[in-house]
């Protein structure tokens, strides 16, 4: 029994050697850093889905487009935070560690996290898809950068995508929103929404859930109510789309989405963002401060103002709703099928 | 004084499996009495012993203690003047805290557990006289955790810290159940010693009929949730462990166990 | 260097809360899910009074007492109302994620702009820039060293002896006389104030509140006090305390080794459950180990 114990504290006294060991030979590999002439650029990402996912190619398209071609000049390093705060500030630790010269935060948190972290240590930041940055607190409100920090803006269009509706449904009298009340990018769309309605004659009916367990019931009872529903850039609710479109195809009204790959699956048309060319743009700034032209601070957030119609015929036909011509002549992209 | 008066108690009440154990149970302790009380397995011994702490709920009649009523008291406030040794020596102590925080938490029995000092320094020389008194050494193993002593060990602190405070009522549950009979001896001489000391009013549950013949000033037999055998004084003097067993088996056989 | 501050400081702000986890879970054998809201809830109160203009290191204090109210919550359903620990917890944090929100006023709340305890114009003004980047660190030791040495503290009072006796043996608590429910909840109080100061702290370090940053605490409060409190039983001059602020220290430097080293931080969550249940096995076994002989 005695000598057991004994023997027990001994290995764990080796056990504890080793991680004392361990960690001291990782913190000084840490410190012996190569230099090397390729710029290190991490891309932190907040919830992986194909608006998203479409920014950080574009980025990365941007970046060559200027002269940084991946593997030449330039080294990325790609990390995705699945929506958990606690991961995003230990990636953007991480890309601080492996000695990045600039961080990319795509959505709102992985901007504020990157932000936050690398601040202290004045490696420049550049976000994209950030809907608000002067509520996130990421430029001052004059549109100034409140740190070392810029990027672009996802603002969605939301009176042109009123216009677009008016053509479409002449008649329609009031637009459904179902949105998730911790998405803060939502809420402040919500507003604009209702604030932009009365002019082109409609009223907004609101729903809001938390979780996508809500959306079933939440939907049933709003579009008992409306004339059309229409998408925000919700996460929560455009990753359980294809529920509410079934059921808004029971009901036989048409569901407008806000970007060209719910058009794809089912929604009646959509004047959406290019994400893709955002990306392209916010790569571009990029470039700018990497070349050292400027920094980060010196250059204002820029907001994306093309945005294009995308029609869906396949759906019109279905809900027996014509897509007027001069909507057609404009379109970016018409399909005639539904993926499902 | 300890009254029991016209106790009701059923087990799984609205099921086919209801059982009535006491109906109409009346029991009377007087102060300073040390009432063993033995019986076969089912007879109401513990169960009784559970109404009277208040560890299960009673289904009609009252406790009463010292003239007051205290059926209606949650258990933990019955136990200001309670103190009860169990059969599980575990029980009665906390394994993961040294001797003398065991012996500082019942010394605090009765007082505010407030942010004062948990172990009062200038008291361990007391609680060293204690442990001394149970002749097993403890007094120079004050740091030990108690989960680390023996069950014998471990029941005699139970049993000591248990009458620490200022308690009126003991309640023995098959204290010395579970020890070896040399600590059962042990633990039963020191039960008497503390019992008298203190004059604590006193019911001990037992499965050993020598220790209910030779400890205490009164004895009960129970059978069946009812008393059937009672005797004090002479009378209980007069009673040999060989008498009570013949009684037990006259009663087993009666009721054709 | 980077690395090192970076560990060294979730480390610190997660050990605030895993002291908290260490008195439920280890102390009081309570598997406490509210940490999992109580931690945000502090972080919610931080960024609403923060933006308040409220004085940085008062809503230290704000948080603290906040996350013993949900702490009290949490004890009053499973004592008064009978519900199960674990369920207990599951309702507190369900019901916390509604009150952060309406705390903070929305998903995400900012606060870059703020003074915070690490930022603010004394510090700007009075610390010499070397020493800047370390105030952060340092702060954060400070404070939790000042919550370590309080709970060590605290659980040499009486009160505290109770709180050890109630997790050892709750029949003892009943025999003393006192209610064995008051003083779960006492503890449940203590343990979710920790985790609100570690949000409050967490937010004002990070400079911005989101409701996200709950999800998972539980799991590093339980990682580090168990790592922790395996690792270092036998080293006696690690008090208990001491061994979860390590235990935390080691999982928030395996986590990031773990990136560091090329896990995909998508299988971060799979690889730290299975590291969990390991240590998890390991530990149970050990102790069954003992007790049969």
């Amino acid at each position: 029994m005695k000598l057991s114990s004994c023997k027990g504290s001994r290995r764990k006294g080796l056990t504890m050697l080793g991680i004392v060991l361990m960690m001291g030979a990782s913190v000084l590999s840490g410190c012996d850093k190569k230099k090397d002439d390729t710029i290190k650029v991490g891309i932190g990402q907040f919830a992986e889905h194909g608006s998203l996912d479409n920014c950080r190619n574009g980025f990365i398209e941007g970046l060559k487009a200027a002269g940084y071609t991946e593997g030449e000049n330039i080294t990325f390093y790609y990390e995705n935070a699945q929506t958990d705060g606690g991961i995003a500030s230990q990636i953007v630790d991480n890309f601080l560690e492996k000695g990045c010269d600039l961080i990319c935060g795509i959505a709102t948190p992985m901007a504020q996290s990157a932000y936050g972290a690398a601040k202290k240590q004045d490696v420049p930041v550049i976000f994209t898809a950030v809907t608000d940055p002067v509520a996130a607190e990421l430029a001052n409100a004059d549109g100034t950068p409140a740190g070392n920090v810029t990027g672009t803006s996802d603002k969605l269009p939301v009176e042109m995508q009123l216009e677009m509706i008016r053509e479409v449904m002449p008649g329609a009298k009031t637009i459904g929103i179902l949105y998730c009340t911790s998405e803060v990018n939502s809420i402040s769309a919500i507003e604009e929404y209702k604030e932009a309605a009365g002019e082109f004659g409609f009223t907004i009916v609101e729903s809001g859930i938390q979780t996508t367990a809500d959306i079933p019931l939440a939907a049933d009872g709003l579009i008992g109510q409306v004339d059309c529903l229409t998408n925000l850039t919700d996460n929560t609710v455009v990753s359980c789309l294809p529920v509410i479109l079934e059921k808004a195809r029971e009901a036989g009204i048409p569901i407008f989405g806000s970007e060209v790959e719910q058009v794809k699956i089912g929604c009646l048309g959509a004047v959406g963002l290019d994400y893709y060319s955002l990306g392209i743009q916010t790569g571009k700034m990029a470039a700018q401060v990497l070349r050292g032209e400027k920094k980060a601070c010196e250059i204002p957030f820029e907001v994306i103002e093309e945005a294009a119609f995308y029609g869906n015929t396949a759906v019109a036909e279905k809900l027996g709703i014509t897509i007027p011509d001069a909507l057609i002549e404009k379109a970016a992209q018409m399909f005639d099928t539904i993926e499902q | 004084m300890l009254e029991l008066q016209n106790l009701n108690k059923y087990y799984n009440p609205g099921t086919v499996n209801e059982m009535c154990l006491f109906r109409d149970f009346n029991l009377q302790i007087a102060d300073h009495e040390f009432v063993s009380v033995v019986g076969s397995n089912g007879s109401g011994k513990t169960s009784m012993l559970n109404l009277i702490c208040g560890s299960i709920p009673l289904d009609g009649g009252k406790i009463m203690a010292n003239g007051k009523d205290i059926s209606n008291l949650p258990d933990y406030k019955r136990n200001k003047r309670i103190g009860r040794v169990y059969q599980n020596p575990s029980l009665g102590t906390c394994p993961n805290m040294t001797i003398l925080e065991n012996m500082s938490l019942a010394d605090n029995k009765g007082k505010q557990f407030n942010l004062r000092k948990g172990t009062n320094k200038s008291r361990i020389h007391y609680y060293k006289e204690l442990l001394a008194s149970l002749n097993l050494g403890l007094e120079e193993k004050l740091d030990v955790k108690v989960g680390s002593l023996s069950g014998g060990q471990r029941q005699a602190m139970a049993l000591l810290m248990c009458t620490m405070s200022e308690i009126e009522f003991l309640i023995l549950d098959e204290h010395t159940a579970a020890l070896d009979p040399k600590t059962a001896d042990r633990i039963m001489e020191l039960t008497d010693q503390g019992v008298r000391e203190k004059k604590l009013t006193t019911i001990m549950v037992t499965h050993n009929l020598r220790y209910a013949v030779e400890y205490g000033s009164r004895i009960l037999m129970m059978h069946e949730g009812n008393v059937v055998l009672d005797k004090k004084g002479e009378e209980k003097k007069r009673l040999s462990a060989s008498d009570l067993l013949d009684q037990f088996t006259h009663i087993s056989i009666e009721c054709g166990n | 260097m980077t690395v090192l501050l970076g560990i060294l400081e979730e480390g610190f702000v997660y050990a605030i809360m895993a002291l908290g986890v260490y008195i439920t879970y280890k102390i009081l054998d309570f598997p406490d899910l509210s940490v999992d809201g109580t931690f945000p809830l502090g972080g919610a109160v931080a960024a609403a009074l923060l933006c308040k203009g409220v004085n940085p290191w008062l809503t230290l204090v704000l948080a603290f007492l906040v996350g013993a109210l949900a702490g009290i919550g949490t004890g009053l359903i499973h004592v008064k109302l009978k519900v199960r620990d674990l369920l207990s917890g599951i309702i507190m944090m369900t019901a916390l994620y509604s009150v952060n929100l309406k705390i903070a006023g929305k998903a995400n709340l900012p606060i870059f702009s703020r003074e915070t305890i690490f930022e603010n114009a004394w510090i700007e003004a009075m610390l010499p820039d070397g020493v800047k980047r370390y105030v952060t660190v340092i702060l954060l030791f400070l404070i939790l060293l000042a919550g370590k040495l309080a709970l060590d503290a605290y659980l040499k009072t009486r009160s505290g002896y109770l709180l050890r006796a109630a997790g050892d043996n709750e029949t003892l608590v009943t025999s003393l006389a006192k209610d064995k429910g008051l003083v779960k909840i006492t503890g449940l109080a203590i343990a979710n104030a920790f985790a609100a100061l570690a949000g409050c702290v967490y937010v004002e370090m990070n400079g911005f509140f989101e409701i996200s940053t709950g999800t998972g605490t539980i799991v590093i409060g339980l990682a580090s006090v168990i790592i922790g409190t395996s690792l270092f039983k036998n080293v006696s001059f690690f008090k208990p305390t001491t061994a979860v602020i390590a235990g935390s220290l080691l999982y928030k430097w395996c986590v990031s080794r773990a990136i560091r080293f090329g896990l995909p931080s998508n299988d971060l969550k799979l690889v730290t459950s299975v590291l969990f249940l390991i240590i998890l096995v390991f530990s149970e076994k050990k102790r069954r180990g003992k007790k049969n002989a």
